[in-house]
């Protein structure tokens, strides 16, 4: 029971959760591939915006509860270990209700933006909206789109590397090959999961022409940490020139019409 | 009973009863063999628990040793899989639950006035039944070549998804015993369900009404319901998944029109129950704790007990949040969103009660009350982070990322393993009749308190800036660097904080103070009783009147609530040695009929992982361990319970 061991819990806690505050504000401004924070596009904005929604809250919350610990902890420590136990309370009914009913409009509060930004992001996507054909497969995402046909209306398969044009909503359609897989590109927005056996479709905007990092977010085996991805983000001119690019006829010697090739194209 | 015994006995039966009577010795190992003492179970329950705990704990300093820096090859992308896959089923499964299990064995009894459980010989069936499994789990590191380094371990993850689970994805035997050991542990789980249901239900001292049960009784209770209702689930989808996997069925396999959304909606209608018969035992701990060394009643223990109860019958309609990102559509979506934002209700109001128990108290900061304060900061901060998860079009971004692993870590790791740590200190003495060492347990809670934020804050950080989770990789520049090298640090830091614990343990064990039989002048029945506990508990079977009726023996109120001592001295030195009136001769007490020793439940639980090793490798063990689990189950029925002299 010496004073140093009772003065030392004053001051590591206190230490300690600015450290972790510091911490956590300071990850807002790292500007890193696939930080969340820095949204490139609206679903990306307004789900930072509703985790903001969250976080304050919760971070206000936070600090009264770890400072409620550790004050009432040095506040009502024992001062005379030969005295006899405080008085008696039980409880208090009026303050139990209070913080029963008051977190729970609290939370019922946060749920009405929640609720209303899943049906906001739910909705069908614009008539202008661009669609590409996702396919997950281990380890790697492959892109074809529907819209790009060479001469003979055959679809371009698009390995690596897509464009997507900016300020136009793009519908990825989402396959999956094996396993399932999840389809996330941070800074346009949060992930959807791709399930063998079911299409799931995600509407994604980009702001503006740039280059756009993802990665596969659900567990898929050995090579996991390797499945990722880069989309590039066009301006409608830049994105109308590479699908142009895209459309030609390969510059390839043997430019022969080979009728077996539409059966790839699936 | 002994009119039933047959007068002539068979050569058989004697043998029998001659190995009943060595394990009567209880020096020897055959007692640990054949115990059904609700005690020496949960210390097995315990010991073992501990020992998976360093085992999943070496695990996790693997994993963060391969993610101390980026591009990293240390231990590989196969061992890190497995590895992932084993800490998490090994934590979950090996680690919280039966330490739980050994505190419902330990106290459960002693806190209801009761001499042992319901059901004693179920009770060590449980036990050898979840320790089959554990082994079993954890012999599959051997199946892979290990002089090649490979092991052979699980890799489909804890969770198990379809169709990763399938064998096209995950060839090799790994899941094959992962699916098999879980069934076995979900085996022991209920067992030890239902026997501590019909415990609580039927064998409380006189007197001592629902209402006046000790809240960690309490959320004993609501666990137990917990786990007789959600294992079943689990156990239709290993045995489907089992099926799929040996026998060619196609239960999650979409290329022939199985479902894998199947498998999740499964597996987290037992998850997310799960969650909950990880915690709430730890929350009831810590109501016992924080009472008593703030030398007050719990503040407002309807509101607890009920608050455990809606998050019981709550946890049934939340498990769509671990499926956000599956593609249930809008109406799932907002549902679920909406319930899991309410659970959050009940769980606050016990964080606050807890608050108003310290407020007003007169504190004594002892290692058990330190844990039991660190529960309550660290699993706020989980719970917080758990209400930004539930925001569902926020939780796209942060689902499968590390800001997950943050959150759930401040919950089970920050909440149950501190509550846990801290429920040890304060039992302690009650069964060895020493005290830990209470600085080394202040020193010991101040490292895991930093090691523990050191690890598991900096993933908040490395998962927002997105980081998935899973990766055994990650490029240089992903700005996640700083993060997971702090994260490994704190988990080295972890590792010491457990060392001390160990140190503690060994020499408070050999050299520790005696503790008389009530140290913290305890409010509940099990400090009435000497320490170390007699093997009947209670020479008297108590007549309850109050809640925390010990508390009432030795003080009463008057009408301000102000405490006056009953016995002059009673409450002056807390480490007073005993002087109560219950510690009567021991001469007196060869008239109380406790259960005999029985091996059969160890042998019924053996056929288990025989069947299981037959089922993987060659059907023909398969009816041996039949016939083990039928010899048992049938020697266990006809043997008595009590052998009369």
């Amino acid at each position: 029971m010496s004073s140093v061991r009772r003065h030392a819990p004053r001051i590591i806690p206190a230490a300690a959760l600015l450290i972790l505050l510091g911490l956590l504000l300071s990850g807002c401004e790292t500007d890193t591939p696939q930080n969340t924070f820095d949204a490139q596009g609206e679903v990306a904005k307004d789900q930072r915006d509703l985790f903001y929604v969250a976080m304050w809250p919760a971070i206000v919350i936070m600090i009264g509860v770890l400072g409620a610990c550790v004050v009432l902890a040095l506040r009502f420590r024992e001062k005379d270990p030969n005295s006899l136990p405080p008085k008696q309370i039980h409880g208090n009914t009026r303050l139990e209700m209070m913080w029963t009913i008051l977190p729970a409009l609290l939370m019922l509060g946060m749920a009405v933006p929640m609720v209303a930004m899943i049906y906001e992001q739910g909705e069908d996507p614009d008539e202008d909206a661009y669609y590409i054909d996702v396919t997950a497969q281990r380890y790697s995402f492959t892109f074809e789109y529907p819209d790009i046909v060479d001469d003979q209306g055959r679809q371009l398969f698009v390995p690596a590397e897509p464009h997507i044009p900016a300020g136009r909503e793009v519908v990825f359609r989402l396959h999956a090959a094996d396993v399932i897989h999840s389809f996330w590109l941070p800074k346009l927005g949060g992930k959807l999961d791709v399930v063998p056996g079911e299409t799931n479709v995600l509407v994604l905007k980009a702001d503006a022409p740039g280059t756009i990092h993802g990665q596969c977010a659900e567990y898929c085996g050995l090579d996991h940490a390797n499945m990722t991805m880069i989309v590039h983000v066009d301006s409608e001119e830049d994105f109308a020139a590479w699908v142009e690019e895209q459309s030609a006829p390969p510059p390839a010697p043997a430019n022969g019409d080979d009728g077996e090739e539409t059966e790839d194209g699936g | 009973m002994a009119t039933l015994a047959p007068p002539r006995r068979s050569p058989l039966s004697q043998a029998l009863a001659g190995a009943r009577h060595m394990a009567e010795d209880t020096s020897t190992i055959w007692s640990w063999l054949a115990t059904v003492d609700h005690k020496r179970i949960g210390v097995l329950y315990g010991v073992s628990a501990f020992i998976f705990f360093l085992a999943g704990g070496i695990e996790a300093l693997l994993l963060r040793t391969q993610l101390v820096v980026p591009e990293n090859d240390i231990i590989g992308a196969d061992a890190f899989n497995r590895l992932f896959t084993m800490h998490g089923t090994t934590m979950v499964f090996l680690v919280v639950m039966p330490m739980s299990s050994a505190f419902f064995n330990l106290m459960v009894p002693l806190l209801i006035g009761a001499r042992d459980v319901a059901f004693p010989r179920l009770n060590a069936f449980s036990y050898w039944t979840f320790l089959a499994g554990g082994i079993f789990l954890n012999a599959s590191f051997f199946t892979g070549d290990l002089f090649s380094g490979e092991l052979g371990a699980p890799d489909g993850g804890w969770f198990g998804y379809a169709p990763l689970n399938l064998p096209e994805f995950t060839p090799g035997h790994g899941m094959d015993f992962w699916a098999l050991g879980l069934q076995m542990l979900g085996v022991a789980s209920l067992a030890g369900g239902f026997n501590f249901i019909v415990t609580i239900l039927n064998m409380r001292a006189p007197g001592m009404t629902l209402f006046r049960m000790p809240v960690f009784v309490w959320m004993t209770l609501v666990t137990s319901f917990l786990i007789i209702f959600a294992m079943p689930v689990i156990s239709v989808a290993l045995f489907e998944l089992t099926f799929d996997r040996l026998f060619d069925a196609n239960f999650f396999n979409p290329d022939a029109g199985g479902n894998p959304l199947l498998w999740q909606h499964m597996f987290w209608l037992f998850g997310h129950p799960e969650v909950y018969i990880l915690i709430l035992p730890a929350f009831g701990i810590i109501s016992e704790i924080i009472p008593t060394f703030s030398r007050k009643p719990l503040f407002g223990y309807p509101f607890v007990v009920f608050s455990g109860i809606a998050i019981g019958f709550m946890s049934w309609g939340v498990w769509v949040h671990h499926m956000y990102t599956t593609g249930l559509g809008t109406i799932a979506n907002s549902a679920f969103g909406v319930s899991t934002v309410l659970i959050a209700v009940p769980t606050g109001v016990k964080i606050f009660n807890w608050l108003g128990t310290l407020w007003g108290g007169s504190i004594r900061l002892r290692a058990p009350m330190m844990f039991a304060i660190g529960t309550v900061a660290m699993f706020t901060i989980g719970g917080l982070s758990g209400v930004t998860h539930s925001m569902v079009p926020s939780d796209y971004q942060q689902q499968d990322t590390y800001y997950v692993v943050a959150h759930f870590h401040y919950v089970l790791f920050g909440g149950a393993v501190f509550a846990l740590f801290g429920g040890i200190y304060y039992w302690f003495p009650k069964f060895t009749g020493k005290l830990m060492d209470d600085m080394l347990g202040q020193i010991q809670f101040w490292l895991l308190l930093i090691g523990f934020n050191l690890t598991f804050f900096p993933m908040h950080m490395s998962g927002l800036l997105g980081m998935p989770r899973r990766i055994y990789t990650y490029d240089s520049d992903m700005g996640w660097n700083l993060w997971n090298m702090l994260s490994t640090i704190g988990a080295f830091t972890i590792a010491v904080a457990v060392l001390v614990f160990m140190v503690n343990f060994v020499i408070s064990l050999r050299n520790g103070k005696a503790s008389g039989k009530d140290p913290w002048d305890g409010r509940t029945l099990e400090w009435s009783i000497p320490a170390p506990v007699p093997h009947y508990n209670f020479a008297q079977i108590p007549q309850v009147r109050h809640r925390d009726d010990f508390w009432h023996q030795k003080y009463q109120e008057d009408e301000e609530g102000n405490v006056v001592p009953i016995v002059a001295g009673a409450a002056i030195a807390p480490d007073a040695p005993p002087g109560g009136h219950d510690d009567h001769d021991e001469e007196e007490h060869h008239d109380i009929h406790l259960p005999s020793p029985s091996y059969f439940p160890l042998i019924a639980s053996l056929g288990f992982p025989l069947i299981a090793t037959g089922l993987i490798y060659d059907y023909a063990l398969v009816p041996v361990g039949a016939t083990l689990v039928l010899v048992g189950l049938f020697g266990w029925a006809m043997e008595p319970a009590t052998e009369e002299e």
